[in-house]
């Protein structure tokens, strides 16, 4: 019998919303996704936390630019707060250094994270996901079980991103996961007041065949890259900002 | 110090057992926990003993037995113990025990992490495998209905 596997799942029942960030493919801007919602959740008055399940690419530690040391606590790993949000990631036991888990290790490393993360007190759960349909994917999925989480999933018009989320999309509902819809992400940039959409439209088809819809559309901005270079997604106010915020409002309310 | 978290784990995935099973009370407890967990058992045993106050498990007896650390390289064959990994292991980066405490390595809460931390000491591969060692379960439990 494991332990830490019952301890993770009771820690994530007690909490009252839980949001899963996914997608089926790497680079899709799923880190800045999850990152973003749990900056907006924390400034909208939410005790936050945000979890990053990535083994092999941690992207959380370099978006909140947190190079400190993790403290250990009484009850477990005290999760470091960053502009009002509790982070956590393998990432930050790591370096710089490579992380070849093999599956079962993965399972392990994570449910271990879980089980001894002191989050607190915590209203709203974000989890960066994994990307692909791999051991962390199904870890987190078994985790979630019988709560009321819930996924996001982020995408690229591309239609070879697509096919990817396709067969996520398949695995989450077949665990009975609750998708709440697409997040367009580097959909369109403007030029003179054009809309350009440098990889197209979602195929309406795609989204009919799968009972999906767009719940928002983010633009390519090239601020994005350098608030992260600076520790400071989402300072600055604009379209990217806005439309995070509506997406919050649609998912969180 | 992760011994106190441990500890609720082992109640509360008893506790829940209980429940499921509709056991009355547990009498004895076995933990099996690998090596590079590191743990001190005079902690998990006062943890235990502590959370245990009030539920059913406060009369439950808890043994311990560990599982020695076992590394093997898949590159040059090479095998080496917990003592030979601990040489390794730089101490660049480490978690904190209590803002004012000791440094430890992240091995000491997850031990999968030697695989970002360590090389073979034979060959400086990073394609090893930690074949025994780490984690802990619950291996054998006697119940009262």
């Amino acid at each position: 019998m494991d332990p830490l596997f019952e301890r993770t799942r009771s820690k994530i029942r007690k909490i009252s919303k839980v949001t899963l960030v996914a997608s089926g493919k790497g680079g899709v801007g799923k880190s800045i996704v999850s990152s973003s919602i749990a900056l907006i959740s924390a400034k909208r008055g939410l005790k936050t936390g945000l979890l990053d399940l990535d083994v092999h690419g941690p992207s959380i530690p370099r978006i909140f630019s947190f190079n400190g040391e993790i403290v250990a606590g009484k009850k477990g790993l005290i999760p470091p707060v960053v502009n009002g949000v509790k982070i956590m990631s393998l990432g930050f036991m790591i370096g710089e250094n490579p992380l070849p888990l093999r599956g079962e290790d993965k399972r392990s490393a994570l449910s271990l994270l879980l089980a001894i993360t002191d989050w607190g007190e915590l209203d709203h759960l974000v989890i960066d996901m994994p990307p692909g349909t791999g051991d962390e994917t199904l870890f987190c999925i078994r985790a979630i079980k019988s709560t009321n989480a819930s996924a996001l999933i982020v995408t690229t018009p591309s239609s070879l991103s697509l096919s990817v989320v396709a067969r996520l999309i398949d695995l989450l509902r077949g665990e009975g996961v609750r998708v709440l819809g697409l997040v367009e992400n580097l959909a369109y940039f403007r030029c003179d007041n054009e809309l350009i959409r440098p990889f197209g439209n979602i195929d309406e088809g795609f989204l009919s065949r799968y009972g999906l819809k767009i719940l928002e559309s983010l633009p390519i901005d090239p601020m994005i890259e350098e608030e992260i270079k600076s520790g400071k997604l989402l300072e600055s106010p604009g379209e990217f900002r806005s439309r995070i915020e509506s997406l919050f409002d649609k998912v969180v309310g | 110090m992760h011994e106190w978290s441990l500890a609720e784990a082992i109640l509360e995935a008893l506790t829940s057992l209980m429940e499921q099973e509709g056991m009355k009370s547990i009498s004895e407890v076995e933990i099996l926990y690998g090596e590079m967990m590191e743990l001190e058992l005079d902690i998990l045993r006062f943890a235990l003993e502590e959370l245990s106050r009030e539920t059913p498990m406060k009369d439950t007896k808890f043994t311990f037995s560990e599982e020695k650390a076992s590394f093997r390289c898949n590159s040059c064959g090479y095998r080496w113990d917990f003592e030979q990994a601990h040489s390794l292991l730089s101490g660049e980066l480490g978690i904190r025990e209590d803002p004012t405490g000791e440094r430890e390595s992240p091995i000491h809460f997850i031990p999968e992490l030697a695989q970002a931390l360590m090389r073979c000491p034979n060959c400086g591969s990073r394609d090893f495998e930690i074949e025994s060692g780490k984690g802990i379960r619950i291996s054998r439990i006697v119940i009262e209905r």
